[in-house]
């Protein structure tokens, strides 16, 4: 069950990712890096960040966002916030 | 006092993509103007636009940028890029602090404030984090210092009907007067949305005749019933006339003339006063005599008021002669892309003068007591110098009462 609900917060990231960078999924594994590895900049992230909330319905601090940097990141960041908010 | 060419052109209109082609469509007479199938029209009394239908963003952007750039800005970022390419100016040339940017806009960038406001006030559309640089008015001059790498001023204004005008002034001047050594500068504008068509309509100075769209704006025509809104962008490179010569670049006309005024009236209605006060501020600036001036390129918006006050200030400054001067307004054809306009109908007349063809005015229909010029109805006619150097003036009268007249001269004493 809990392996469950990580693996859908996996695919809903890897979803919003691929579509504001307009990469494929298959590029995305857990340690892509967005800015090195896709050409993310400051602009996606924040995108990536409003998208991830909508998704999520959580809010996603300032501070969290510079902290994004791999796709792991995202996946465990959104985690956090879930856990939190229960 | 230095001289300023015109070196490099980029066009996106209605009417097609490119000098080359933009030109011949203007002197064949073709209408650019069509239904508007991008969003829903039945709410409106005006159902058509000009449309640049054959600007593929794909040619010039990625899926990425595409979402970064709202459409004015890809409307002026691809004419600047094809304006410098045709000037044949390389990033060793335009990456410098010499190098600057004007562009003039009435709308900025519409679509992505509707886009937002929708997901804001209605829950339609979509949100984005970047809703502020995609709509900002100079996204789209930032944008295309980014793109080329020019690192001078870099300015954005809005006058309305004239911005584009009033740019291609402004350059002019910095390099005339030694602010820059080369500017790309021109007008952009994409209007063409659901709120903004709404707007106009409770105006009531669009167009109706919808059916069928190409015959629908009829400047100077006794039957004319208002303008049509279009998009677009008109962009030129301008040097001095010895970078041009030293870079062998070809130099399609010289700018010699600008002038700007204020009605300072009213805040729509036209007056002809302040606008003939415009055209003789450019003579002046162009030290030339209005009888020297061969062509016009009426800012003829086929709105009952505009063309009536813009025959009285033709009228003002030339007098008897003024029935003698060919008036066309290519608005006819390309509908009123606002602050594109002035821009796009400078380089018409630069490309008139080159070309030695006038652009004619279509859908003239009927006679106007009260518009009773020369306004080339009958199709392209041969446009003859009326002095040794052909000159010609390019008029732009914008809401707001702001009037921007641009003067332009053949390159024959330059490059023979």
């Amino acid at each position: 069950m809990t392996r469950g609900a990580v693996q859908s917060v996996e695919d809903v990231v890897k979803n919003i990712i691929a579509a504001e960078l307009r990469v494929s999924r298959d590029q995305l594994n857990p340690e892509t890096h967005l800015m090195k590895d896709l050409g993310a900049d400051s602009l996606d992230a924040l995108n990536i960040a409003l998208r991830l909330e909508e998704a999520f319905k959580i809010k996603i601090p300032d501070d969290a966002i510079p902290k994004f940097l791999t796709v792991s990141d995202i996946v465990t960041g959104v985690n956090d916030h879930l856990s939190e908010r229960q | 006092m230095r001289r300023v060419a015109v070196t490099g052109i980029g066009l996106i209109t209605p009417v097609g993509v490119g000098r080359e082609r933009v030109f011949q469509s203007l002197t064949e007479g073709r209408s650019g103007i069509s239904r508007i199938d991008g969003f829903d029209t039945s709410a409106l009394k005006t159902t058509m636009a000009g449309i640049c239908r054959d600007f593929r963003p794909e040619d010039f952007f990625d899926e990425r940028e595409k979402t970064r750039l709202d459409r004015v800005s890809q409307l002026a970022i691809a004419a600047a890029e094809s304006a410098a390419r045709d000037a044949g100016m390389n990033d060793e040339i335009l990456n410098n602090y010499d190098t600057g940017v004007i562009i003039g806009t009435g709308f900025g960038g519409q679509e992505s404030v509707e886009e937002y406001c929708g997901a804001y006030f209605n829950n339609q559309g979509r949100r984005t984090a970047i809703a502020i640089p995609k709509a900002m008015y100079n996204a789209a001059s930032s944008n295309i210092a980014i793109r080329l790498k020019t690192r001078g001023p870099n300015i954005t204004l809005s006058t309305a009907c004239s911005s584009g005008a009033n740019a291609i002034g402004q350059a002019f001047h910095m390099i005339r007067y030694g602010q820059a050594e080369r500017m790309i500068a021109g007008g952009a504008d994409a209007p063409v949305t659901p709120v903004v068509m709404d707007a106009w309509k409770d105006m009531r100075v669009l167009s109706t005749k919808n059916d069928p769209p190409e015959r629908a704006c009829k400047p100077f025509s006794a039957n004319r019933d208002g303008f049509v809104l279009a998009e677009g962008a008109g962009i030129v490179v301008m040097e001095t006339i010895e970078s041009a010569r030293e870079r062998g670049a070809h130099i399609y006309a010289e700018i010699i003339g600008y002038g700007a005024t204020a009605d300072a009236s009213h805040i729509t209605f036209p007056d002809s006063e302040g606008e003939a006060h415009a055209i003789l501020r450019a003579l002046r600036d162009a030290a030339v005599h209005p009888e020297e001036i061969a062509y016009v390129n009426a800012h003829g918006t086929a709105t009952k008021l505009n063309d009536i006050s813009e025959t009285e200030a033709l009228k003002k400054v030339f007098g008897s002669r003024a029935r003698e001067i060919p008036v066309s307004s290519i608005k006819s054809m390309l509908g009123h892309s606002m602050g594109a306009s002035g821009a796009i109908e400078f380089i018409a007349t630069v490309l008139a003068i080159e070309n030695k063809k006038i652009p004619p005015t279509i859908n003239y229909e009927e006679a106007d007591p009260q518009c009773d010029l020369d306004y080339v109805t009958e199709g392209a006619r041969e446009l003859k110098a009326a002095a040794a150097r052909m000159a010609a003036l390019s008029n732009s009268f914008g809401f707001g009462g702001n009037n921007a007249v641009l003067v332009a001269a053949s390159s024959n004493d330059i490059t023979a």
